[in-house]
C-alpha cells in the first residue's frame, strides 16, 4: 500500500513539473506579460477593483493599436489585501512568475515592501496611488516609479490655499497616524509654519485618529468645542465620511477639507449629500476634468464597458502607469528591466491620460498640479472659487 | 462643563453598543466556559442583514411602514435571524465538539468566526456598503445647551438598557433564570436535577447572537458604513468589557461596556486620540492586576 503510493506521489509530481514546463515554453513568445498588484481585498478593495478595470481598459486600447513590440499585452494579476504583509506575498508571487514589469500599489505603506522587493529583483515597478515623499526620497530604488504625485505637493498647495484663498486664521490638522496620513499633515504644518510664525494664522488642533473605528463622537465634540476655520483631514475616505457626518450631527458648521483620497462614490455613499456638500477637497486632476485627446478615448471606452466613470483619480493613473510601461518597453525595443528604467527617466514624448508621462531621475512624476474642488447642493463636484 | 456633559453622553451611546454585544459574550461564556470568537461576526452579520431588509426592492420596507417601522422590521427580522443562525452554528460547530474539551471548542469558534466573515465577504463583496440615507430616520434632540443626541441615538441607548435590563431579569428573578444560573454553576449536578441542558443551550445560542444582530443593525443605522471586518473591532471591545466587568456574569458585562465607552470618549475628548486605545488597555491592565476576577466579579460561583 505505500509502495503505491509513493509510485502515485511520484508520477503526479514528475506530471504536474512537465506540465509548468510546457506552459512556460507555450507563453513566453506570445505575450508581454505585465504584472498587476492592487487590494482586491481588504480596506481599499474598492480603489484596487478601479484600477483593475481601468488597467483592463487601457490594455484592451494598446492592444487594439497594435500591442507592444508586436505583441499582444497580457496582465497578471495580484492581490496584496490591502496592507503590507500580503503585499509583499503578492510581490513574491509576480516576481517568481518572471515577470519584467509591474504595476503596484495603491496607499504608501502597502507598496514600500513590495517596490523593495521588485528593485532587488530588478522589476521596473511603477506605483500608481502612493504618494508619501519617502518612497522616493529616502532612498533610491533605480525600479521604481510613480504616476502620481508626491503628498508635499499636495500640502504646500492646502498651506497656500488655506491662508491665501480662504483666508482662514484658525486651523485644525487631523491625521490617522498611518503612512500616508501623518506626511501630508507634517508637511502641511511645515508649509504652514511661516504663516504661523509672523502671527497670520494658528495651528488650533493637531492630533490622530484611531483608524478603522466606528465613532467618533469623541473627536467631533472636540472639534466643535475649537471651532477651526479650516478643518483639514489628511487620511483616508471611511473615516473622512464618518467624521464630517457625526461633526454635522453634532452641529458643527465649519468648513471641512479633505485630500485627494477622500472625494469618491464611497465616501458620497456613506456620508450623503446632505452631509457633504459644501465640503471642500484637494485633488490631482479628477477623471471628470480630463480634457486631453487620450482622456476623451479612454473615459468613452471605459464608459462604453462598465457603464460609469472611474471610481478615482488613482485609478486613472494606475492605466497611465500600464501606458508608461508600455511607451517605456517599445521606445527601448525590449522588456530588459535596465533599458525600460532607463527610458522611463529619460523618454519626453509618452502621452498619457493625465498628460505628458514623463518622470524624474528619483522616479517621481514630473508636473502635477493641483486644484480644489467642492461638493455642490447636488452632491457633484465642482471647481471651487471664490 | 458643556464639553464633558457632550463627552459623557458621547461615552453612553459607544458604551450601550459595547454592553449589548458583550453580554452576549458573556451569557455563552458563563454558560459553556467558550470565548465565542464568531459572537463579533454575529454583529456584522446583523447589521448585512438589517442592510438587506432596508435595500430591499429598492427600499419597499420603508416605503410600506415609514422610516421608523423599516426600522422596526430591520431590527427585529436581524434579531430572529441570527437567532436561528446562532443556533445552527451552535449544531454545526460547536455541538460535535463539546467532548473533546476547551481547546478544540475555541478553534472551531475561531473558525466558525472566519466562516461567517468570508461569507459576507462573498456574498455583499470586500467593499463598504452603506445604509441607505433614506431609511436613516434623522433630526436630533436638544438636551442642553449646545449639545445635540441624534434620535437615532437615543434610541439605541434606550432599547439596548431596556433589553438588557429584560434580560437580566429573566436571568435573576425567575424560574428560569435559576435553571440557567445552575446549569452554568455545574452542568452535570444540574443535569441530574432535571434541568434540560438542550434548552438551557436553546436559550443561550438564540438570546446572544440576536442580541448582538441588535447591536449590528444600530451600528448600520448609527454610522451607515458597514464593512465585513467590522465584526472583530466590535467583538475584541466587548471582549475587552467582559473581563472588564467580570467575565460571565450579566450585570458585570454591562457595567464593563459603559465603562469601556465612557473611558474612550474621555480619553479621547480630553488628552489625544491616537493614544486612546493604549489608554483604555492600559486600565485594562491594572484592573485585572488589582482584581482579577473583574469589576464585578466577586461572585465567582455565580457565573452566567
Amino acid at each position: 500500500m505505500k509502495r503505491i503510493s509513493t509510485i502515485l506521489v511520484t508520477i503526479i509530481l514528475a506530471l504536474s513539473f512537465l506540465l509548468t514546463a510546457c506552459g512556460q515554453q507555450a507563453a513566453e513568445p506570445e505575450t508581454i506579460q505585465i504584472g498587476l498588484q492592487v487590494p482586491l481585498t481588504g480596506d481599499f478593495a474598492s480603489e484596487g477593483q478601479w484600477a483593475k478595470q481601468c488597467v483592463e481598459v487601457a490594455k484592451e486600447l494598446i492592444n487594439k493599436k497594435g500591442g507592444v513590440l508586436g505583441k499582444q499585452i497580457e496582465i497578471i494579476e495580484a492581490d496584496d489585501a490591502s496592507n503590507p504583509k500580503d503585499s509583499a506575498l503578492a510581490a513574491q508571487k509576480l516576481i517568481s512568475q518572471g515577470l519584467k514589469a509591474v504595476i503596484a500599489s495603491y496607499g504608501s505603506s502597502v507598496t514600500a515592501p513590495a517596490a523593495d522587493l521588485y528593485d532587488a529583483n530588478k522589476v521596473v515597478s511603477v506605483g500608481y496611488g502612493c504618494t508619501a515623499v519617502r518612497l522616493t526620497m529616502d532612498t533610491q530604488r533605480p525600479y521604481f516609479f510613480r504616476t502620481a504625485g508626491r503628498d508635499d505637493t499636495q500640502s504646500e498647495y492646502f498651506a497656500k490655499f488655506a491662508v491665501e484663498i480662504l483666508q482662514a486664521k484658525r486651523i485644525a490638522i487631523m491625521h490617522d497616524n498611518q503612512d500616508y496620513g501623518l506626511g501630508v499633515a507634517e508637511d502641511a504644518v511645515k508649509f504652514l509654519q511661516s504663516y504661523i510664525d509672523s502671527g497670520q494664522v494658528e495651528l488650533v488642533y493637531y492630533d490622530a485618529i484611531t483608524p478603522g473605528e466606528s465613532d467618533y463622537s469623541a473627536v467631533v465634540s472636540q472639534i466643535k468645542e475649537i471651532n477651526p476655520d479650516v478643518w483639514f483631514f489628511t487620511a483616508y475616505y471611511p473615516e473622512a465620511a464618518l467624521l464630517l457626518k457625526q461633526a454635522r450631527e453634532a452641529g458643527y458648521t465649519g468648513l471641512f477639507v479633505g485630500n485627494n483620497s477622500v472625494p469618491t462614490p464611497e465616501f458620497e455613499k456613506i456620508a450623503g449629500v446632505d452631509v457633504i456638500k459644501g465640503s471642500v477637497h484637494l485633488n490631482e486632476p479628477m477623471p471628470q476634468f480630463l480634457s486631453y485627446a487620450e482622456s476623451v478615448e479612454f473615459m468613452d471606452a471605459y464608459k462604453a464597458k462598465y457603464n460609469e466613470m472611474p471610481g478615482s483619480i488613482w485609478a486613472v493613473y494606475a492605466a497611465d502607469a500600464l501606458n508608461a510601461l508600455a511607451a517605456a518597453i517599445e521606445k527601448a525595443g525590449t522588456t530588459d528591466p535596465d533599458k525600460v528604467a532607463e527610458t522611463m527617466r529619460t523618454m519626453t514624448d509618452a502621452a498619457g491620460i493625465t498628460g505628458p508621462l514623463m518622470f524624474t531621475e528619483r522616479g517621481d512624476r514630473k508636473d502635477i498640479p493641483y486644484y480644489a474642488y467642492i461638493y455642490n447642493d447636488q452632491g457633484e463636484l465642482e471647481l471651487y472659487q471664490k | 462643563m458643556q464639553l464633558l456633559l457632550e463627552q459623557l453622553t458621547n461615552g453612553l451611546t459607544i458604551g450601550s453598543f459595547y454592553a449589548l454585544v458583550a453580554m452576549g459574550y458573556s451569557m455563552v461564556y458563563g454558560v459553556m466556559k467558550l470565548i465565542n470568537f464568531a459572537h463579533g461576526d454575529f454583529f456584522t452579520l446583523g447589521s448585512y442583514i438589517g442592510y438587506a431588509i432596508l435595500v430591499f426592492g429598492s427600499g419597499w420596507v420603508t416605503r410600506t411602514f415609514g422610516i421608523w417601522g423599516g426600522v422596526v422590521v430591520a431590527l427585529i427580522g436581524a434579531m430572529i435571524g441570527l437567532g436561528v443562525g446562532g443556533l445552527i452554528v451552535e449544531r454545526v460547530a460547536y455541538s460535535p465538539v463539546y467532548k473533546a474539551g476547551r481547546l478544540p471548542l475555541v478553534v472551531s469558534a475561531l473558525g466558525a468566526s472566519i466562516f461567517i466573515s468570508n461569507g459576507i465577504m462573498a456574498i455583499w463583496s470586500p467593499r463598504f456598503q452603506a445604509y441607505p440615507q433614506t431609511s436613516i430616520p434623522t433630526g436630533s434632540l436638544l438636551l442642553f445647551g449646545d449639545v445635540h443626541i441624534t434620535y437615532i441615538k437615543l434610541v439605541t441607548i434606550i432599547v439596548s438598557w431596556a433589553l438588557m435590563g429584560l434580560i437580566y431579569y429573566v436571568v435573576e428573578k425567575t424560574l428560569f433564570g435559576s435553571a440557567v444560573r445552575a446549569t452554568a454553576l455545574d452542568r452535570e449536578t444540574a443535569t441530574l436535577m432535571g434541568i434540560n441542558f438542550q434548552t438551557i443551550i436553546l436559550f443561550v445560542f438564540s438570546v446572544g447572537p440576536a442580541l448582538g444582530a441588535l447591536a449590528g443593525v444600530f451600528a448600520g443605522l448609527n454610522y451607515s458604513r458597514i464593512i465585513f471586518t467590522m465584526g472583530w473591532g466590535y467583538g475584541l471591545k466587548a471582549f475587552t468589557a467582559t473581563i472588564m466587568g467580570g467575565i460571565g456574569n450579566i450585570p458585570g458585562a454591562m457595567i464593563g461596556g459603559i465603562l469601556l465607552g465612557l473611558l474612550e470618549a474621555l480619553f479621547e475628548g480630553f488628552v489625544s486620540g491616537q493614544w486612546k486605545n493604549v489608554f483604555v488597555f492600559l486600565i485594562l491592565i491594572i484592573i485585572l492586576i488589582v482584581r482579577p476576577t473583574g469589576l464585578i466579579g466577586e461572585k465567582v460561583a455565580e457565573k452566567v
